[in-house]
């Protein structure tokens, strides 16, 4: 019995060895598994990209990507890419599919506009020029690029956008239900001109001309006939559209699908990409390939980040300033010195309105008083955000568009920069809001002040901060506990329509986007999202005020600059009286750490450039994979 | 004869029912975790979206797609029905992907490294105990309490440390990942380097600490066999010590045995340190991450195959050892 076993085992070997040699790498017949996940679209040779893909015969080595050809990204994808169809919002695809009102990423699917959150322009893409309001303010009109062409060589026309518009909005995709309430229509007057027009209020006026603007940079322009061919093909059933995978997706950005499996994705440059055209950059993207290791955590991508095995890194790393003074490795920031970012951000803590006592103003102001924000600014972000003192606190992230959007003189006496223990005790006591029974916390008519301080477990900078939101109750006599669920658990709770789990409870704000800072005070402070199931937009304390709903009625449609300054003013202020949140640190819409041992002349602050850090695919970020150069 | 199948037949009636109730509990119990999951994906589609009736379609058409606004019992009947052909539907926390999709891919990186590092850290550990056993001196005073040490290191720990000391500081092994961060898939010797590299540590870390668990079991039984009346017994009747050291590793090795199906069956769980810590494909991930998800249907099938493995190793036990010490099967008809 062994003896055969033996001769089988030896016959196995044999033939595995046989395998091995047969398979060397200078072979062409090697590329099994790559022909068959490389794209059947490639610009030029559709038909015959499966024989023989382009790519693979160019490298040196089989299934290898040259380390100076690949710019390395972690941070944005944490699970296996599941297909390519913009169409459909469960692709988790973080490289090539995000529409987002800060700047989609462009590196494959491109908008009409690309927003730069540093001076909030819209530069053209797809378009040609600037877009065009009617003098009433109602309808849009966008020029199409006439360089612009599809992976296949055909040319966007103006029926691609309109087409692309109506099919997110039949189809009910993310985008299509989160615009159609504000744009009518998408037209194409000609084959190069298309016509926007707004959805119209009562008074015939603009919902919210905002809003259209910000369609501009965020909704892919996709190809009609690709759309249609899916359609096609999914019998224009909307849940098997989005649940098509689109391998055979039509793009017009610079890079195209290469890889995807459990452990990476990576795109490859498409050199006919008609941007090369001196109407749009006048070159190719530096890198050939965008790739993004699969990590298990933040941990495992900061370790390849220092070991310069990733070059782009989209994640929070405590004391980042550590990996070039300390450990003297080639990574930097967008700026180099604290807060190493442009934080745009606001990370907030939410008072649940129903809870007992969390309804009385005073008791509201007095733990926000005493939080020590210095503390969760230098433990739980390490400094990389600005205190509240160098950007004293109102609807506005610290950017210098938003902080000019209102008066800061007449909200000052309204602001506070924290750790004011005997200033919020006073408070209280003041309200009558004292201990009765001595045992250390105070009570409202009898009843003991005692909360619970949530936030997702996991979530290290915001589990540091509760603490500190936590240890300052304890110092003003109120009860506050942390509690750190699940993300999956906390955020059904946090978007039902009303809930009783959570007492204070930290959510995110918008970031930069063309709305805000309109879009942070509909975030923060619209009683629309009252009673809302699974409401994702905001206010999740469920606030209400009646001015403020009006305010954010009234901000859209002006135009006049000094009316609109007295209404953010006014917003500012009835928040900093009414506090039904406050933010506990600015943050980041992307982290931008670099590693410059292979790739440099990456984007910074005051480089002349103009490009913001949002990881060179963002908006208007992606200029900055035209400027990046090789270090040798 | 006949005693073998009456065995054989209660055995096969016990799997049976064991298997029910596990497929029963595999199906109950993520369901009764807090979250709702068809409100984490809606959430994906919903931000942003401050139409109402536009974020409830959206959660509506989720649960109808996954059944979940169907009775309980309806939806074990279908999972059930389902699950007998391999088709476990779609994950949650990677919708649309099939979960029969994600397991077949993660679990073969599982298995290739699970298996091979658990027979290893076995092989070693017992050849180590009964050696420490029979000759003692070097083995039992040094090699023994080293072992042991190692052991005692908690799993992650040890993964942390050979990650430390191998990939960061000497930079001799990779630090994450199944094959090079810098490679795609091919069957070239170069890609077959790079998996066999990446391969090390995660399986060291394994074997490591579970070669001192085997031997100090091994040790002791051998050392208890040795001085069994059975074997005095032997020598006093003058039987070759060859044929006496075989009756001691038959019994001996009992316990061991046991001992290797059962961590054979749990290899998944297992695996999931190692995983983790070298951001290495497999199941352990895929399961802790539908675990944090809440997603259902991938969280029942990861179970159910770990469940299945479980219980395929204990049968197996179970049906050898009938063979193997007729003493066991003697004491079930007593």
């Amino acid at each position: 019995m062994w003896k055969k076993s033996k001769k089988v085992l030896a016959l196995t070997l044999v033939a595995v060895m046989f395998l091995m040699t047969a398979c060397k790498p200078k072979e062409t017949t090697t590329t099994t598994t790559t022909t068959e996940e490389t794209p059947a679209t490639t610009t030029e040779t559709p038909a015959t990209t499966t024989e023989e893909p382009a790519a693979t015969t160019e490298e040196p080595v089989a299934g290898e990507l040259p380390r100076n050809e690949t710019l390395y990204y972690a941070g944005l994808q944490w699970g296996a890419v599941n297909g390519w169809n913009p169409l459909s919002d469960d692709m988790n695809n973080a490289l090539a599919i995000t529409q987002a009102a800060g700047g989609s990423r462009t590196p494959m699917f491109e908008t009409l506009y690309m927003y730069n959150m540093l001076d909030g322009s819209m530069n053209p893409l797809l378009a040609d020029g600037d877009y065009m309001w009617n003098d009433a303010k109602t309808e849009m009109t966008v020029k199409i690029k006439s360089a612009a062409k599809w992976s296949d060589g055909t040319p966007v026309t103006a029926n691609d956008v309109a087409y692309t518009f109506a099919a997110n909005v039949k189809y009910a995709t993310a985008q299509g239900s989160q615009l159609s309430p504000y744009i009518d229509s998408v037209e194409a007057v000609d084959a190069s001109t298309v016509l926007i027009k707004a959805k119209l209020n009562d008074a015939g006026a603009a919902v919210n001309p905002l809003i259209v603007v910000s369609y501009l940079g965020q909704t892919y322009v996709l190809q009609e006939a690709w759309i249609k061919t899916l359609e096609a093909r999914c019998n224009n059933d909307a849940g098997t559209v989005k649940k098509d995978k689109g391998e055979d997706v039509v793009y017009s950005g610079p890079y195209t699908k290469y890889y995807a499996d459990d452990q990476k994705v990576v795109l490859v440059r498409d050199d006919n990409y008609w941007g090369q055209d001196a109407s749009m950059w006048g070159k190719l993207p530096a890198p050939k390939y965008l790739a993004h290791t699969i990590y298990a955590d933040n941990a495992a991508g900061e370790v390849a980040l220092k070991a310069g095995e990733v070059d782009v890194c989209q994640q929070f790393i405590p004391n980042i300033q550590d990996l070039w003074l300390k450990d003297g490795l080639p990574i930097s920031t967008y700026m180099p010195e604290a807060p190493y970012g442009v934080c745009v951000n606001m990370p907030t803590a939410w008072y649940n309105l129903s809870s007992y006592g969390l309804d009385n103003v005073a008791v509201r102001k007095a733990i926000a008083l005493a939080v020590d924000y210095d503390a969760i600014i230098a433990n739980a972000m390490t400094n990389q955000s600005p205190t509240f003192e160098q950007v004293p606190r109102s609807l506005m992230n610290p950017t210098p568009g938003e902080q000019a959007a209102f008066d800061h003189d007449a909200v000052k006496d309204l602001q506070w920069a924290g750790n004011d223990i005997e200033g919020a005790k006073a408070m209280l006591d003041e309200a009558g809001i004292v201990d009765t029974d001595g045992d250390g916390f105070r009570e409202l008519n009898g009843t003991k002040l005692s909360y619970n301080a949530s936030c997702p477990n996991g979530w290290t900078d915001w589990m540091a901060a509760m603490e500190i939101v936590a240890a300052a109750g304890e110092k003003i006599g109120i009860e506050i506990t942390t509690n750190f669920p699940e993300w999956s658990v906390y955020q059904t709770v946090v978007t039902a329509a009303s809930q009783s789990d959570y007492d204070i409870f930290m959510m995110w704000t918008d970031s930069a986007t063309p709305t805000q800072p309109w879009g942070r005070i509909r975030n923060l402070l619209s009683s629309e999202y009252n009673g809302v199931e699974g409401n994702w937009s905001g206010n999740w304390g469920h606030y209400s005020n009646p001015r403020i709903d009006e305010l954010i009625k009234l901000i859209p449609a002006e135009s006049d600059a000094t009316k609109l300054k007295e209404y953010y003013t006014e917003a500012v202020e009835i928040y900093l009286t009414d506090v039904p949140s406050f933010s506990l640190m600015y943050r980041p819409d992307q982290f931008h750490a670099v590693n410059e041992s292979v790739w440099t002349n990456y984007p910074e602050m005051d480089d002349g450039n103009n490009i913001p850090p949002m990881i060179l695919v963002n908006g208007y970020g992606i200029a900055g994979l035209y400027n990046i150069e090789l270090v040798n | 004869m006949k005693g073998y199948k009456q065995y054989f037949r209660k055995k096969i009636i016990w799997f049976l029912i064991t298997f029910v109730v596990a497929v029963l509990l595999n199906f109950i119990l993520p369901r009764l975790m807090p979250g709702d999951p068809v409100a984490v994906i809606t959430a994906k589609s919903a931000q942003g979206i401050s139409d109402v009736s536009a974020v409830k379609q959206i959660y509506e058409g989720y649960a109808e797609q996954f059944g979940t606004n169907q009775p309980m019992y309806i939806q074990f009947f279908k999972y059930f029905k389902n699950a007998l052909v391999g088709d476990f539907g779609l994950s949650f926390s990677q919708y649309p992907r099939p979960v029969s999709d994600i397991i077949s891919s993660a679990v073969w990186w599982t298995v290739c490294l699970q298996l091979p590092a658990i027979i290893v850290g076995w092989l070693l550990g017992n050849i180590l105990g009964a050696l420490a056993a029979y000759i003692r001196k070097g083995f039992d005073k040094v090699l023994m309490p080293i072992t042991l040490f190692a052991s005692s290191v908690p799993a992650f720990g040890m993964a942390v440390v050979l990650l430390v000391f191998f990939a960061i500081k000497l930079k001799i092994a990779p630090i994450s990942g199944g094959y090079g961060y810098d490679m795609i898939p091919n069957f070239s010797w170069n890609f077959i380097k790079s998996i066999i590299s990446h391969y090390q540590l995660p399986f060291w870390s394994i074997v490591i600490i579970s070669i001192g668990g085997q031997a100090i079991g091994m040790r002791s039984m051998s050392i208890y066999e040795l001085n069994a009346d059975y074997v005095k017994y032997s020598r006093f009747l003058g039987i070759k010590d060859r044929k006496i050291v075989g009756y001691v590793f038959r019994n001996a090795m009992l316990p061991q045995i046991t001992g290797l199906a059962l961590s054979l069956g749990t290899m998944i769980g297992g695996a999931l340190v190692a995983e983790i810590i070298f951001s290495y494909p497999g199941l352990g991930t895929t399961l802790l991450a539908a675990i944090t998800m809440a997603d259902y249907p991938l969280l029942s099938a990861a179970t159910l195959v770990i469940t299945l493995m479980v219980l395929f190793a204990t049968f197996a036990i179970d049906i050898i050892y009938g063979f193997i010490d007729p003493r066991v099967k003697a004491a079930q008809f007593d």
